[in-house]
């Protein structure tokens, strides 16, 4: 064993009640490593998501991070560890300005967040990792705006953006692309295939040749439990894959 | 812009400082009220308006460090020096204690203020051995600070000014800092801020606490200006006024509470001389508030600058 892995799962599960979103999902994704869950509806991926963060907490089963069992601790703990992750449904702050949004992200798991005594502006290099983290998703020049005025698909950069700011080593992205047109698709994408080698991504996507074009391994989710993992082109080329994904032919 | 509002805060502090020679005593006593409760107003609205929550047991810190002020000096002999900070400090250990209310949201952190200012307001009301009962503490002295003493009501509310100036040029720091900002963030998506890696929880504490502190600043304020406190100074009524002294000057802003304050104390002075029912006017005042002008007369003001500019601009 060289190098503990990024984001160990072991036999975790979550149970709302009768039902078990996530049934006794086991998985490692190394450090570095591009992991893409895919699966249908209902699979249980965001749920997995959820309580990989700390999010929700898992009914069972363990999660460790950089080989440290985080199972017990609450999600802003794990973010401080340096974990990030965005949401399904854009969760940006509305009402604050795009650079804002990522001064909170900068800051979050340092200690400035509790200066009280020096206004935001009187933190240049907190303004200057801001603008620098809005050019690299492309809004650099809208710093300023409030999000109110930006669309839906700028709202899915600023998220993305978001997660990165935070400097975090595992992000772990809930559908960066969801609900984008072909083009802001491609944007994306290809903001996740730029990202550093040092950065571990674990990514739902529901588009399968984006899924299959950025990971280094898929783990297929089907009914809350781990169907299939392995190598894009093993996925692609398994029968169980195309059933539970496409129904039968 | 920015020059211009410099201005208009010149202006109004000539003003505010002009005041007592101008007007009369009744009006620099008025006034100096005015600022007290809108600095309790400001207290109220740190929370609302920076984290969303809506607290109603301010009254509580603001009767406390009162009280404490009041007792310390009448009773022990306490010079100012020795009771002011005393007060500030009960009130906002108070708060500390009382800050166990933000591990709820909305409705029950509403329902819990209330329930912890009704124990204030009935310790100073039942407990009559120690808090004088319904009569309360009497014959609060003007502060002295050794050779330097307040003898008149136009020297106290020069003190007051004082005060409240220092306390806007803090807020106005404290609301742009990190901190402040990690506030509105809260207000705006708590998961969110949580996922950076926030500790809302303890965020909105130390924001709870900050508040209590500077509500026990008022009552302090308030102690020295009235001269004697009463269970009133601690009821549910007042949280309630503070609150709505807030919404209806404006929430979010440094003038707001202030000049709602303005409109409920000038409204309640004016309307009781001849109208006995005059807590219905401030119901009035207050259901049209929230129906058409939501965002306060702040925000109203706001709103016809931006009409006029159109109209500028459409000429």
């Amino acid at each position: 064993m060289t190098e503990a892995p990024a984001v160990q799962v072991d036999a975790l599960s979550k149970a709302f009640g009768g039902l078990r979103a996530v049934d006794g999902v086991s998985l490692t994704v190394a450090p570095g490593e591009r992991r893409v869950l895919i699966g249908p509806n209902g699979a249980g991926k965001t749920t997995l998501f959820h309580c990989i963060f700390g999010t929700l907490p898992a009914s069972s089963g363990r999660v460790l991070l950089h080989g440290h069992d985080v199972t017990s601790l609450p999600d802003h703990q794990r973010a401080a560890l340096g974990m990030a992750r965005t949401f399904q449904i854009s969760d940006v702050f509305a009402e604050l300005t795009l650079a804002e949004n990522l001064t909170l992200a900068i800051i979050g798991t340092d200690r400035r967040k509790w200066s009280m005594l020096r206004r935001v502006p009187r933190f240049p290099a907190v303004r200057e990792a801001a603008l620098e983290g809005l050019r690299k998703v492309g809004l650099a020049a809208r710093a300023d705006e409030p999000v109110q005025r930006i669309s839906y698909g700028e709202r899915r950069q600023l998220e993305f953006a978001l997660a990165l700011c935070t400097g975090a080593q595992v992000i772990l992205l809930d559908e960066p692309c969801a609900g984008l047109s072909q083009s802001e698709r491609q944007r994306i994408s290809a903001m996740v295939a730029e990202l550093p080698r040092d950065i571990t991504v674990l990514m739902i996507e529901h588009d399968m040749d984006v899924a299959l074009a950025l990971a280094d391994r898929v783990t297929v989710l089907h009914r809350g439990a781990v169907l299939l993992e392995g190598s894009p082109a093993e996925v692609r080329a398994d029968p169980q894959v195309h059933e539970v994904y496409f129904g039968h032919a | 812009m920015n020059t211009t509002r410099a201005l208009l805060y010149l202006l109004l502090l000539a003003a505010v400082l002009a005041l007592p020679a101008v007007a009369g005593p009744f009006w620099t006593g008025l006034a100096t009220q005015v600022y007290v409760f809108g600095l309790l107003a400001l207290s109220v609205d740190l929370l609302l308006a920076h984290t969303g929550l809506f607290s109603l047991c301010h009254a509580s810190f603001f009767a406390v460090s009162a009280y404490t002020v009041a007792i310390l000096q009448t009773r022990h002999g306490l010079p100012t020096i020795a009771a002011a900070p005393a007060g500030l400090a009960a009130g906002t250990m108070l708060a500390m204690i009382f800050g166990i209310a933000v591990r709820t949201r909305g409705v029950y952190f509403i329902l819990i203020t209330i329930a912890l200012g009704f124990v204030v307001w009935g310790v100073a009301y039942r407990w009559s051995s120690f808090t004088g009962g319904d009569n309360g503490v009497t014959n609060v002295p003007f502060p002295a600070i050794g050779p330097a003493a307040i003898t008149t009501h136009t020297q106290y509310y020069y003190l007051v000014v004082a005060v409240i100036v220092a306390c806007g040029i803090g807020y106005t720091v404290l609301v742009s800092s990190p901190f402040g900002l990690g506030l509105r963030g809260i207000k705006a998506s708590e998961t969110r801020m949580r996922s950076l890696g926030y500790r809302t929880g303890l965020h909105l504490y130390w924001a709870f606490v900050i508040s209590g502190l500077v509500a026990s600043l008022a009552g302090v304020l308030y102690v020295y200006y009235n001269r004697f406190v009463n269970p009133v100074t601690g009821s549910f009524q007042i949280s309630v006024e503070a609150a709505l002294m807030a919404i209806v000057g404006g929430t979010g802003t440094l003038l707001g509470p202030f000049l709602g304050s303005a409109v409920v104390l000038g409204l309640r002075n004016w309307v009781s001389s001849f109208f006995e029912l005059h807590l219905m006017v401030m119901g009035l005042v207050f259901i049209c508030t929230v129906l058409w002008a939501p965002e306060g007369l702040v925000g109203l003001v706001r709103r016809l600058d931006i009409w006029r500019r159109l109209r500028r601009d459409a000429s």
